[in-house]
């Protein structure tokens, strides 16, 4: 039996709309310690780690480990259904082969209940290897959204530099060039507005615009987002779930072409 | 396909050796280089065979005179069968080999092949695909003891480029006529022509097989500009290695790594941790919750 009721509705349909452009299909994952998923995009390239905390809902019963495959699209759709303020209840039985959504509105004057189909999904679990990162750049989120929409018209390669003068994003394409330096900047109004960057090591790497733009697509759960670098080790892109997880995005870069394992 | 496998007694003797192609510029079938060699000695005995350019000649003249050498012992000949599916795979591949390209890698091959059976060669007659100075150049440098002669028109110069251009025409003739059409299903009619861009006949054949997405049969040479013209307007059909390409292009050249190669391994702790819900299985085993195990 696995009930989980989450007050704030609108930030389960936000997990969706962030993960639902990379995978298709995955496995949500519940247990005693809370709501997670794991999945890489379909080229091996991307991998998607959403973490919801048992102590981020109201509610949290999960009696065994549960794994249950999901659509996603077909998920997100159901979950658009539910409104903003609504409150999102996440119901399976053991065994069972479907999984319902049931939607409460904030005065309790309307409940609705979705019950979606599951899938078998052979889910190849990975295990994400520790490492220690060379540069964190902590930044507005916003602001992270911008520069990658920005750079994806011009180029489809973000180079991401990281050294004692702040961070660079740049990108080459047919039209021309552009180059995006963002300085360190503590002293703000908001603290959500700082640009933090913690430098051990100065590095660049190169990664896919298309799905930098994709990871963007979390920019609605949080203010900030963290972006981790280290040389030669794929980037982490990692957005805060309000006081209950995070979600966190690993791409591997663009390395140089080896001459030898050119066909 | 050459004359026969034994090396000839001849073949210690200083000897010359003529190349000559048939059906470079048709649309459609194979396109063959022939070559033929003999002993310089026997230079002044090639003048009697009568040995003309292939195209002066007729038909039955030429299949007599083929009959002809292939019974003379002092005579070796070779050819190069050039399927019309390499003609357009090379012509239109990512790194392209233009058909003057292909022509020279034929020659040079034919005269590798008749080196390597212990032919004395000296001497090198050819006609000439493209600049004929920088042509000589390409092949002495390939094979510097032999001695070349490039040259327009070569095939009515030289008894031994007119025989080679005869054994070459003839194996075109016969490849054309016993051409296979792999092609099943589909009417294929023999009424081609002559295949050359310009022939009516040809024309109305080409429009007449045209397939609105797979194009010709493999007979035709897809790299002709005859084709492309002819295809335009019909199904497009967007390649999935494209679209990958285009987006793996760029400004830079940076391959994109993927996760496995940074030591994101597949790990088996679900098994012992999760079981799985059991979707889609079996009843038998949903009952008896009997589950999948990779470890123990």
């Amino acid at each position: 039996m696995l009930e989980l009721r989450l007050v704030q509705g609108s930030l389960l349909k936000k997990v969706l709309e962030s993960i639902k452009d990379l995978v298709n299909d995955a496995n949500f994952d519940c247990s005693s310690t809370g709501f997670s998923l794991q999945a890489m995009d379909s080229s091996h390239v991307a991998l998607v780690s959403l973490l919801l905390r048992s102590e981020g809902f109201e509610h949290y019963r999960c009696d065994r480990n549960l794994s249950m495959g999901m659509n996603l699209g077909n998920m997100s759709k159901m979950l658009k259904c539910a409104g903003n303020d609504d409150i999102i209840t996440i119901k399976a039985d053991d065994g069972g082969d479907t999984v319902t959504f049931m939607f409460e509105s904030p005065t309790q004057d309307k409940i609705a209940d979705f019950e979606m189909k599951l899938m078998d999904i052979d889910s190849e679990h990975l295990g994400i290897p520790d490492a220690e990162y060379h540069s964190i750049v902590r930044m507005p989120s916003n602001e992270f959204s911008r520069i990658c929409k920005d750079l994806s018209s011009i180029g489809d390669t973000v180079v991401i530099s990281v050294t004692k003068e702040g961070v660079k994003f740049s990108t080459a394409g047919d039209i021309g060039t552009a180059n995006i330096v963002l300085r360190q900047n503590t002293t703000v109004d908001k603290p959500e507005d700082a640009i933090v960057i913690e430098m051990k090591e100065p590095v660049s790497l190169s990664f896919a615009l298309r799905y930098m733009n994709s990871f963007t697509k979390a920019t609605p759960l949080s203010d900030t987002v963290t972006i981790s670098l280290s040389s030669e080790l794929p980037v982490v892109v990692e957005y805060k779930v309000a006081e209950m997880g995070y979600i966190r995005y690993y791409l591997a870069p663009k390395i140089e072409e080896e001459e030898d394992t050119n066909p | 396909m050459e004359s026969d496998c034994l090396t000839p007694e001849w073949a210690s003797q200083p000897c010359l050796i003529g190349i000559d192609e048939a059906g470079r510029g048709p649309v459609l079938g194979p396109m063959v280089y022939g070559c033929m060699y003999c002993p310089i000695s026997y230079q002044s005995s090639l003048a009697s065979l009568h040995f003309a350019d292939s195209k002066t000649l007729k038909e039955e003249k030429r299949e007599e005179l083929y009959e002809n050498l292939k019974l003379d012992k002092s005579l070796g000949w070779a050819v190069d069968v050039i399927d019309p599916r390499e003609l357009s795979a090379k012509m239109l591949a990512k790194n392209k080999t233009n058909l003057n390209g292909i022509s020279h890698n034929s020659a040079m091959g034919l005269i590798k092949r008749v080196l390597d059976m212990g032919v004395l060669l000296t001497e090198a007659y050819l006609d000439t695909v493209g600049d004929p100075e920088k042509y000589r150049i390409k092949l002495s440098e390939r094979f510097p003891s032999i001695k070349f002669v490039v040259s327009k028109k070569a095939d009515s110069l030289f008894p031994i480029v007119s025989g080679a251009s005869i054994v070459a025409k003839v194996t075109r003739d016969r490849a054309l006529r016993e051409w296979l059409v792999e092609e099943t299903g589909e009417d294929i009619n023999r009424n081609f022509g002559s295949g050359y861009p310009g022939d009516p006949e040809t024309k109305v054949w080409l429009v007449q097989h045209k397939h609105s997405v797979f194009g010709f049969p493999s007979l035709v040479r897809f790299s002709w500009g005859t084709c492309t013209t002819l295809l335009k307007g019909e199904v497009e059909v967007a390649w999935e290695a494209d679209e990958t390409e285009e987006s793996g292009n760029g400004s830079s050249n940076k391959r994109q790594a993927k996760l496995s190669s940074f030591g994101f391994k597949t790990c088996d702790k679900r098994s012992e941790e999760i079981e799985s819900s059991g979707k889609g299985r079996c009843k038998f085993f949903q009952a008896r919750k009997i589950q999948q195990l990779t470890q123990f």
